[in-house]
């Protein structure tokens, strides 16, 4: 079996400049078919830039946007996920990441969690999306896509892998911070991400392939240090961090099966469990089930009872012995 | 975690070891950080008040490192009553960097205004017995309008030099030493400066050497504040960055009048941190439901 090769296009887009930053896509395709690669990844919002604010409403494209059509079909050929500020129909904006193979746009992922803390203000400018699908790929597997933020939520690599995912594509602008000495690598944020998708990697066992940007956006530092990594948890290549570059990486995708029935993670998955107990932590916390952490005098849908307790007459007998 | 723990030894100051960082991700970051903000802005040149002291003379070699000695211009501001040794160690730097500099003594300016023996000032004839903090304010501020001159001059930024411990408890003079175009080390406490000071090799001797306002002959900032910079960078740390109580930091081995007094000048010092507020009256406004990058497509000078 030819291995499959992924190009990382750990890029650092101009902030706001959409065409400046479409033309550097389409030079990116180039180099990377130059290299044979079949799937080419790009950044979270890399036509766009991440610190946006107002201009958001400005870089939006909708998906019938000629310029994307001018990228689907430099796809000919070639898989890549490409990231952009979506407008839908009704105005919503969305952090989106699109499938694009064989010149054809073949699935768009809206970024799910958008992080309204610390120093992220998503929400305050885009729309949350609704919906999470793994896609069939010309590539011969199942891929998930995932925005940044989406990936510190444990059910979205869980949800992709169920829904037949086999390599699940991560692209982020995560800003670096936490320059503690005592950090693995030196940078607070790389350690936590290595961690995470190292895991997500050996609990899904599936590839993990993460995107991450480089360069400045006023204030914010975005790290790079792309990774790919096998289903064992194994990272196969970690990209240099805060260097622009398109790094290539080879990947067997017979590990995944190798790894799946060594280890049977996922056969041992038990959704049905979970919708079952997450259908009565649902209705728990709607008030419409009695909540079995919550103190035993909360009104439904609070956990905790006010003050005062209801008064208790001491039990007599009890102490009259 | 105890106020017992050792510094990290070895280096030529306490460093409190919660506070040591990676300095090598650090001058990556910082450089990446000032090649994007003047590409962003449009300009090519930097202008960088040099006093002597560690914080300019280590934001002159992160620039020297970062865009290279000739697009770095230092300038270095005595005022009549600044020490001599504060001029020379400034001169090292600037001879160890190879950049252009050059002098503007600001006395005529500060004693035009508060008056000297020889004649009264602008600001009237009481004005000579003006409080040293009223003139130290004047002489940063002057400072300032000469940096933003220069920076007119050789079509520069001005690049800031304030680190985050005085930044915090509020040790600047508003719109003197704190206004910059941009500032590569304000998040940088004072013990994180000096390990990043030695890191990109400013002279043992400025590393060293007490810090000083320099407002008054003999003046330092440990004995003016009542505080030792290792001390108050952890108290800091542990109150802010790492979001701790005050009873949590108390039982780390904090002195409980010291926290007090330290939360109180954080909280004084809130308003030199921000923008101005601006009264809400029309649709859109900026800072408050306008909001876009400072630097962004068209803003860059042509």
């Amino acid at each position: 079996m030819q291995p499959l090769r992924i190009a990382l296009a750990q890029i650092a887009p101009r902030l706001g400049a959409l065409e400046a930053n479409l033309e550097r896509h389409h030079e990116l395709l180039e180099e990377a078919r130059e290299t044979h690669a079949d799937l080419v990844v790009f950044p979270e919002l890399g036509l766009t830039g991440y610190q946006l604010q107002d201009l958001a409403a400005e870089v939006a494209m909708r998906l019938d946007d000629p310029r994307l059509a001018d990228l689907a079909a430099a796809t000919r050929g070639l898989s890549a996920v490409i990231s952009f500020v979506e407008e839908s129909a009704d105005h919503r904006l969305f952090i989106a990441a699109a499938l694009f193979e064989d010149g054809e746009l073949r699935h768009v992922h809206r970024k799910l969690y958008l992080p309204t803390y610390g120093l992220f203000d998503e929400r305050r400018f885009f729309a949350q999306g609704d919906a999470l699908r793994a896609v069939p790929s010309r590539l011969g597997v199942g891929i998930g896509i995932g925005i940044c933020e989406d990936f510190w939520h444990l059910t979205v690599p869980q949800l992709l892998a169920l829904d037949g995912a086999q390599v699940l594509v991560n692209v982020s602008s995560s800003p670096g911070r936490d320059l503690a000495a005592i950090n693995e690598v030196g940078l607070g944020t790389a350690t936590s991400w290595r961690t995470l998708m190292r895991t997500y990697a050996q609990l899904t066992t599936s590839f993990v392939v993460f995107c991450n940007r480089v360069g400045v956006d006023e204030s914010i530092s975005f790290w790079g240090g792309s990774e790919v990594i096998a289903p064992s948890g194994q990272a196969l290549f970690s990209a240099p961090f805060y260097d622009e570059g398109l790094f290539v990486v080879d990947i067997a995708l017979e590990d995944i099966r190798r790894e799946r029935i060594a280890l049977p993670l996922l056969r041992d998955e038990r959704p049905e469990l979970e919708v079952r107990e997450l259908g009565r932590i649902i209705a728990e916390r709607a008030g419409l089930a009695p909540d079995s952490t919550a103190e035993p005098d909360a009104e439904p849908g609070f956990d905790l009872a006010p003050l005062p307790r209801p008064l208790r007459v001491p039990d007599r007998k009890a102490g009259s012995q | 975690m105890t106020v017992e723990d050792s510094p990290v030894r070895g280096e030529p100051f306490d460093l409190p070891p919660e506070l040591a960082i990676d300095t090598d991700v650090a001058r990556r970051v910082i450089a990446e950080f000032i090649r994007g903000q003047l590409r962003q802005a449009g300009f090519e040149q930097t202008v960088i008040g040099l006093s002597g002291g560690i914080d300019s003379a280590v934001v002159a070699y992160l620039v020297a490192e970062a865009i290279g000695p000739e697009r770095l211009h230092a300038v270095m501001m005595p005022y009549r009553a600044s020490s001599p040794a504060s001029r020379a160690d400034a001169e090292t730097v600037i001879a160890a960097l190879g950049c252009s500099s050059d002098v503007v003594e600001i006395t005529a300016m500060v004693d035009g205004y508060f008056g000297s023996d020889a004649a009264p000032g602008a600001a009237g004839a009481e004005s000579g017995t003006a409080s040293a903090i009223r003139r130290g304010n004047f002489a940063a501020r002057m400072r300032m309008a000469v940096l933003y001159d220069r920076s007119v001059t050789h079509s520069a930024l001005v690049v800031g030099t304030g680190n985050k411990t005085e930044t915090l408890i509020g040790y600047t003079t508003l719109f003197g030493d704190s206004a910059c175009a941009f500032n590569p080390i304000g998040d940088l406490y004072k013990s994180q400066v000096r390990q990043l000071a030695v890191a990109v090799g400013v002279p043992d001797v400025i590393v060293r050497k007490a810090p000083t306002a320099d407002l008054w002959p003999g003046q330092t900032d440990e004995i003016e504040g009542g505080f030792s910079y290792p001390e108050l960078d952890r108290l800091l740390f542990w109150r802010i960055d790492k979001r701790r109580s005050v009873e949590e930091i108390v039982a780390l081995g904090f002195d409980p009048a010291m926290i007090e007094r330290v939360d109180r000048m954080v909280a004084g010092a809130e308003f030199k941190r921000q923008v101005p507020p601006v009264a809400k009256l029309g649709p859109r406004t900026a800072g408050v439901d306008y909001l876009y990058p400072r630097r962004r497509p068209g803003s860059a000078r042509v």
